[in-house]
């Protein structure tokens, strides 16, 4: 009898939890879910904003065409509000644990973005490593135009394409963890990949010999690759203040030790008029700061080697006083680009992206007394001394020619 | 009930329980809250303190060996007071667990269950801890000694894992809020070695006694080291725990964690891990429970307290209206809990209990002279 009961009350206790769990178990299968991979948001005309939801089918198809995605805008008051109102429209609901980047207008970024990213930081659904894009055009006319050339996914093209970070420098790899982290810290400011639509035609504004200063939208790519990501979205607090081109983004990426490898031309000390491609694949700068008077003095040293890439006939690297002085070059270059991005961001931006601050929080002993400093503001005084040790070697295959 | 001794090993993981748990949830924000960017520093001061505490309590035992704090009140105030401070450690034990576990739940439901009731998902951790506890505690120790060690590796691959996402500089300004804050204000988080709560029972459970002043230091030890790891992992990754307020932050670094494009979304099997850590600390605070309502109610049989116990720890934890009132409980309430009753009232007692027994070795050398 005693057994009767206890197995009719183990079979009991396991239907009341199995049905229990039933509802969360239904509503998060995939038949009713609706995969986001990339959110847009643009001002609204009638109402606050306009947000566009890009789906994935998440079918299995292995045709050659491109896995479809589809996009959804609707106008609504807040985010939440949106994703109610598709979840209405297409009759599933949406899930954001596989939304890949957020995409802000520029327009939108520049009144201030802090409400929305508290709002999709408080999504569990969200990953932290989502990538936020600042478009120049609108959102959703940058999620229309993004069409991977390379990559029959959506999803794949959107992991991927912040990768070129590490072996160009051109683009941040700039997360919504990143940008919270930046928003909310005292010692430095937030910024986000700068994001455009190929207009397919060459900027004629961009002069010969500045190929690295280009930025989305401003380009002289031809390509069927609809969309853009050069350069970088710079914040004050939560509002845009201005943009930095691809080169001045390697240099953020250079102070920040973000980059493996990439490539310079400088100069060629023999021929001035000629310039040589140097790839450098092994570097590490350091930062110092003391404040001398009230004012901020800012040391940024970088060691890096390279190998020339450019090879021209006559050429010979071989030679050890060449090497030396195609190294003075590199740092003259390198010395002049970056006093020029630390000044713009300084005295043009206000914004400290590069996280000086966390240096000079250890010149306190208090927060309070940091607090007192307001380091985000005195930034703007900043003096800035950047010392450069480039270390070139020949060239890969052909040393002399 | 039966009550198996325990092994050293097996009641230095008992008392890591307690601590595993509560940093699971909001301890490391409620510790970085306090002293901000100092909190390192203070971690490695309260780690001290605790240590030179325990060794002052292992001492404090020594002139009662084989007696816990319930048979040392007894002899400080008779068998009333022992009822008395026994009703007060239940209730402590009680409503410590359940509150953490509803909170727990409560992330739990957040994070994966959004359309579970509440009720079926604590019910689930007091069936379980019931069924545990029915077994003999030799399998709650068992499975303490296989959990909690896969526990402090995963919070040392937490670390390992997130080091590309470290922010060294963090730590400063490194006197936080200031020197004050930091060593004297500070003295307070002293409060995440909650674990001591469970020493005052050790000693007449214990395989070796004499084995008691090792798992007492060997512990906190652990637990410093422990909480440095968590505490460091934090404060390097976010600059917002300071401020903001998440829940469970070593879930936020877990959702950081990613190799490559093929191992992400590791939190699942962290959340995995710390649901087992759960169920063993819920064991230990049912097991230690009832052992102490046995000590006051003289009772042989304890299986019938299980389900009381268990149904009690199910009604508090729904007691509160909403996770707002559980969650001021556990970053505020208990911290003076720990301090005021843990601390401050059991020293007291242990010292009293001491001057008495000193007095009377006095007395009986003067009868006899």
């Amino acid at each position: 009898m005693y057994k009767w009961i206890k197995n009719g009350f183990i079979v009991i206790v396991l239907l009341i939890l199995v049905f229990s769990f039933t509802p969360s178990y239904t509503s998060l299968t995939i038949d009713n879910l609706a995969y986001v991979v990339a959110i847009g948001i643009d001002k609204g005309e009638k109402e606050t904003y306009k947000i566009t939801f890009q789906f994935t089918t998440g079918t299995s198809q292995q045709s050659s065409e491109q896995n479809p995605s589809f996009i959804n805008s609707v106008e609504a008051s807040s985010i939440d509000t949106a994703i109610n109102l598709i979840n209405a429209y297409i009759s599933k609901e949406l899930n954001l644990s596989h939304c890949k980047v957020i995409v802000f207008s520029e327009e939108l970024a520049a009144e201030g973005l802090s409400n929305l990213i508290y709002t999709f930081i408080n999504h569990v659904q969200l990953r932290p490593s989502t990538n936020i894009i600042i478009s120049k055009t609108t959102s959703l006319s940058y999620i229309e135009n993004t069409k991977p050339t390379l990559e029959s996914l959506i999803t794949k093209y959107y992991d991927v394409f912040p990768n070129s970070n590490k072996y160009t420098g051109y683009v941040s790899n700039v997360t919504i963890g990143d940008f919270f982290n930046a928003l909310v810290c005292k010692t430095c400011e937030p910024s986000a990949i700068l994001g455009g639509v190929s207009t397919g035609k060459v900027d004629a504004t961009i002069q010969g010999g500045n190929d690295f200063y280009v930025r989305s939208m401003e380009t002289n790519f031809v390509g069927e690759q609809g969309s853009e990501n050069l350069g970088l979205a710079v914040f004050k607090g939560d509002k845009l203040v201005g943009e930095l081109n691809a080169i001045e983004t390697l240099c953020l990426s250079l102070v920040r030790n973000q980059v493996d490898s990439f490539l310079l031309s400088v100069v060629n000390p023999d021929n001035e008029e000629e310039k040589i491609d140097i790839s450098i694949n092994n570097q590490n700068f350091s930062s110092k700061v003391e404040i001398i008077n009230g004012t901020p003095f800012i040391t940024v040293t970088g060691k890096l080697k390279g190998f020339i890439s450019s090879m021209a006939e006559q050429d010979n690297y071989a030679d050890s006083t060449t090497l030396k002085r195609i190294s003075e070059s590199v740092n003259f270059h390198l010395e002049n680009l970056l006093t020029q991005y630390l000044y713009k961001t300084s005295t043009v931006f206000h914004s400290d992206i590069n996280g000086f601050g966390k240096y000079a929080a250890s010149l306190f002993l208090t927060l309070p007394e940091f607090e007192d400093y307001n380091w985000l503001d005195n930034y703007q005084y900043a003096t800035f001394q950047v010392k450069m040790e480039a270390e070139i070697q020949t060239g890969t295959m052909i040393t002399t020619s | 009930m039966h009550t198996s001794k325990i092994g050293t090993m097996e009641a230095i993981m008992i008392l890591l329980t307690i601590v595993v748990t509560h940093t699971i949830l909001s301890l490391p924000k409620n510790l970085l809250s306090i002293t901000k960017s100092a909190t390192i520093i203070n971690i490695i001061y309260v780690s001290l303190l605790a240590l030179l505490l325990v060794i002052f309590i292992v001492r404090l035992f020594k002139k009662f060996p084989g007696m816990d704090i319930l048979d040392i009140s007894e002899y400080l105030g008779g068998s009333l007071f022992k009822k008395l401070l026994g009703i007060l450690f239940i209730s402590y034990f009680l409503v410590s667990s359940s509150i953490l576990l509803r909170n727990f739940c409560e992330c739990l439901k957040i994070v994966y269950f959004p359309d579970t009731d509440l009720l079926f998902l604590i019910l689930l951790f007091i069936i379980a801890i019931c069924i545990a506890n029915r077994l003999s505690f030799t399998a709650t120790l068992k499975t303490n000694l296989l959990v909690i060690p896969i526990v402090l590796a995963s919070v040392v691959f937490l670390f390992l894992a997130n080091l590309r996402n470290f922010t060294l500089e963090r730590m400063y300004p490194l006197l936080g809020e200031g020197f004050f804050n930091t060593f004297v204000t500070g003295i307070g988080n002293i409060s995440a070695f909650g674990g001591i709560a469970y020493l005052y029972f050790l000693p007449p459970l214990l395989k070796k006694p004499e084995q008691y002043k090792k798992i007492a230091i060997t512990s906190i030890i652990i637990t410093g080291i422990y909480l440095l790891l968590t505490i460091a992992t934090i404060l390097f990754m976010f600059s917002f725990f300071i401020t903001e307020d998440e829940i469970m932050p070593l879930f936020s670094a877990a959702r950081y964690i990613e190799f490559g494009t093929f191992f992400q979304r590791l939190e699942s099997i962290f959340l995995l891990i710390w649901i087992s850590v759960f169920c063993c600390y819920l064991s230990v605070v049912m097991k230690f429970s009832v052992l102490i309502l046995q000590k006051i109610t003289l009772l042989k049989d304890t299986n019938i307290l299980l389900p009381c116990i268990g149904l009690t720890m199910l009604a508090i934890s729904l007691f509160p209206e909403n996770y707002a009132i559980s969650k001021f409980y556990e970053t505020t309430i208990y911290r003076y809990l720990v301090w005021g009753f843990i601390l401050f009232a059991n020293i007291a007692i242990l010292l009293f209990a001491n001057f008495k027994k000193r007095k009377k070795v006095g007395e009986t050398h003067v009868q006899m002279d």
